[in-house]
């Protein structure tokens, strides 16, 4: 059977400790609700979730949907972001995870990858050299997300052309985006074929701006 | 005296910074004044404060414990074995799951097991009633929750929404038929897969066969729409029909295939290998036309439809148009010779072609399968660059096999070979093709059996039938053509 792999790389650098992080948890797990009704979805999804502050963790490898089981994303009071080890640590990870097509194994479907992140990476170098290795890898979708307004757009940017803006990480705009993410992750499966990219639904409200 | 008075006493002493004066001066105090007794009394009452805290803490540390159990499927079976030890080594010695039945489950002692099968989905919280190791009958248990996950029965989410009959180029969501191909026996369905049920879209497969009596050919041909293209269920079928009226109306009619025809028969007298690599250059030329008819007809309807509604074609233009009909082809066109049974096939896309021989011992793929590195990097007639691929060569496509006699042909979308085969190299095994006929005989989940020596429409009804197998992540358009 064909898997469709689904990374989040989730920012739980010291700025998300609070009132984000408990938003974040809730959100992912209205997300992961929703998608467990999906009839798609239930049969194909495989999803991991990365967490970096100044830390890169893998606290829940790729795992089926039916089993998965959502675990409590926690951060520190303080540090750094370090999105370019983040990227690196997943560009290792990929090479293990996903399965490509031979003529003894059904390969993966293009994997997704949604970055969420409040603010900059704070491993500039190693962000701008982890960017290449992780472009050469097919994703069918990377999604990144700048949530609130000391989030940096442009250096996401480098990353994909795909950026999304959250005008605040609250409880609701995370809510939504996460739905949001989950109708494309809905997307996703229903592309696979031929189509090189997955064409993005509309964005859930006017917090949310596809830029 | 118990000398453990006198150590609690010199201790207490000590502790509030006290000099003891001397052991006998303490003796006699503790003597006098009673002290025997009433530190009897601290010690006990501390050893009951020590055995309360003891099972407190047995309390907190189980209900802190992070247990985490497996998730559950509606309807499917479900056992979760604890530990044997895992209560006991905690001290528990009474506990419960309270309200599991609801959900359908119950909680087997002998076992340390969860077991049932769920009946609702959702997140819930599943509650333990337990008292540990001290604490008497009359206390009232202690709760403790776990978050535990069933999942909706994937077969309840699947949808069934007919698809839209006012639609530019509709069709229908199944479509089976039957007939003879000269001394054989032809058998297609065709069905719409569940992920186009789901949201009512259109099946995107076809299949199209004839047979031609006064020369003794037969030929079928099985097309799947690529599920990104949005008109591809017209794609198929243009493919699959034109397949078969240019082989009828041209290479028949102008009698394209008669020097072949004559080099295959003056091979199987003279046995002159040179004769039959000659046929085969000539039949490869003679299909290669057909191949490009169908891809040049494609291109005609999609730019036609393309200048009527360029408003359906958005971001395209009137040559690559064609993109919205991409479609993969096979086909096998067969006659009966003197050596045999001789195939002309072809293939673009990841539909087999394979033959199993008639006593069920040897097998053949006839065509090989474009996979790409990832799911779904198949190829297309629609795509004008097979035509000059150098990494697969348009004339690899065709293949000219010869075989005595078969008792089974199949042609197949990747609906029915993705659940039953897998894998390409399981097309290569004889005991693949061997299980799947067992299959189709009967030998599978929902024991649909095919009896093929029943009049044909009940074997066509009845393949209708097994189509409908359920597969898990196998939710695509399903076609099979049976030559028997």
């Amino acid at each position: 059977m064909r898997r469709l792999p689904v990374y989040f790389l989730l920012d739980t650098s010291g700025s998300m400790f609070g009132e984000p992080i408990e938003a974040l948890n809730n959100a992912l797990s209205g997300m992961i609700t929703t998608l467990r009704s999906d009839a798609q979805a239930s049969e194909t999804l495989w999803i991991s979730i990365i967490t970096f502050d100044k830390e890169v963790k893998e606290i829940m490898p790729l795992t089926d949907l039916p089993s998965f089981q959502l675990p409590e994303i926690t951060c520190p009071q303080s540090g750094p972001t370090f999105t370019g080890k983040a990227l690196d640590f997943l560009y290792d990870k990929l090479q293990t995870d996903i399965r490509k097509s031979t003529s003894e194994q059904k390969g993966d479907w293009k994997p997704l990858l949604f970055l969420f992140t409040d603010g900059k990476p704070s491993d500039i170098q190693q962000y701008k050299e982890a960017i290449p290795k992780i472009k050469s890898i097919n994703f069918g979708t990377i999604v990144g997300c700048a949530a609130g307004h000391k989030a940096d757009d442009e250096k996401l940017k480098e990353l994909t052309d795909t950026v999304v803006h959250l005008q605040t990480a609250d409880s609701n705009t995370l809510k939504q985006f996460f739905m949001w993410v989950s109708d494309t992750i809905e997307q996703g499966n229903k592309s696979m074929g031929v189509s090189e990219t997955i064409a993005l639904p509309p964005p859930p409200s006017e917090d949310i701006i596809v830029i | 005296m118990k000398p453990s008075t006198l150590s609690y006493i010199s201790k207490l002493l000590d502790n509030k910074g006290l000099k003891t004066i001397n052991e006998d001066a303490l003796k006699k105090f503790i003597a006098e004044e009673d002290i025997e007794e009433k530190v009897a009394s601290i010690l006990k009452t501390q050893d009951i404060i020590m055995d309360k805290w003891i099972i407190r803490s047995r309390i907190i540390d189980f209900q802190n414990q992070s247990i985490r159990i497996s998730n559950g499927t509606v309807n499917t079976n479900y056992n979760y074995a604890f530990t044997p030890h895992f209560f006991s080594e905690k001290h528990i010695t009474q506990f419960e799951f309270s309200d599991i039945d609801d959900l359908g489950l119950s909680f087997n002692k002998e076992t340390n097991s969860i077991e049932g099968v769920p009946k609702k989905s959702g997140t819930f919280k599943l509650i333990i009633l337990f008292k540990v190791a001290g604490e008497s009958e009359s206390t009232d248990f202690n709760r403790k929750e776990i978050s535990f996950v069933i999942n909706p029965d994937p077969k309840s989410l699947w949808k069934d929404i007919p698809s839209d009959k006012e639609a530019i180029f509709w069709k229908e969501d199944d479509k089976s038929s039957s007939g003879k191909l000269q001394e054989k026996s032809i058998i297609v369905s065709s069905k719409r897969g569940r992920s186009h049920k789901n949201v009512g879209s259109f099946r995107d497969d076809d299949f199209s066969f004839k047979s031609f009596e006064n020369t003794g050919w037969s030929i079928v041909a099985v097309s799947d729409g690529a599920g990104s293209a949005p008109f591809s269920r017209k794609g198929s079928e243009i493919a699959c029909d034109e397949t078969v009226k240019y082989f009828e109306e041209t290479i028949l009619a102008n009698k394209e295939l008669e020097s072949f025809e004559n080099k295959i028969n003056s091979f199987s007298e003279t046995k002159e290998e040179l004769l039959l690599e000659e046929a085969k250059i000539e039949a490869k030329k003679t299909m290669y036309k057909a191949v490009i008819h169908v891809h040049e007809k494609l291109q005609e309807i999609a730019s036609n439809t393309f200048q009527e509604n360029p408003n359906l074609f958005e971001g395209l233009n009137e040559i690559n148009c064609i993109e919205h009909f991409h479609s993969t082809l096979v086909f096998s066109a067969f006659k009966k010779f003197e050596i045999g049974y001789v195939f002309l096939s072809f293939g673009v896309g990841d539909c087999p072609i394979g033959i199993v021989n008639k006593e069920q011992t040897s097998s053949s793929l006839l065509n090989w399968l474009d996979v790409g590195e990832f799911g779904g990097g198949t190829r297309f007639i629609t795509q004008r660059d097979i035509f000059h691929s150098k990494e697969r060569p348009m004339s690899s496509r065709f293949s000219i096999h010869v075989q005595n006699d078969f008792s089974y042909l199949f042609l197949m979308s990747d609906g029915v070979y993705d659940p039953k085969f897998e894998v390409e190299a399981n097309l290569e095994k004889t005991n693949k093709w061997v299980d799947f006929i067992e299959d189709l005989k009967g030998n599978n989940e929902d024991n649909t059996t095919i009896d093929f020596d029943k009049p044909i429409e009940e074997v066509e009804e009845k393949l209708n039938t097994w189509m409908d197998f359920w597969s898990k992540g196998n939710h695509d358009d399903r076609t099979l053509a049976i030559i028997y």
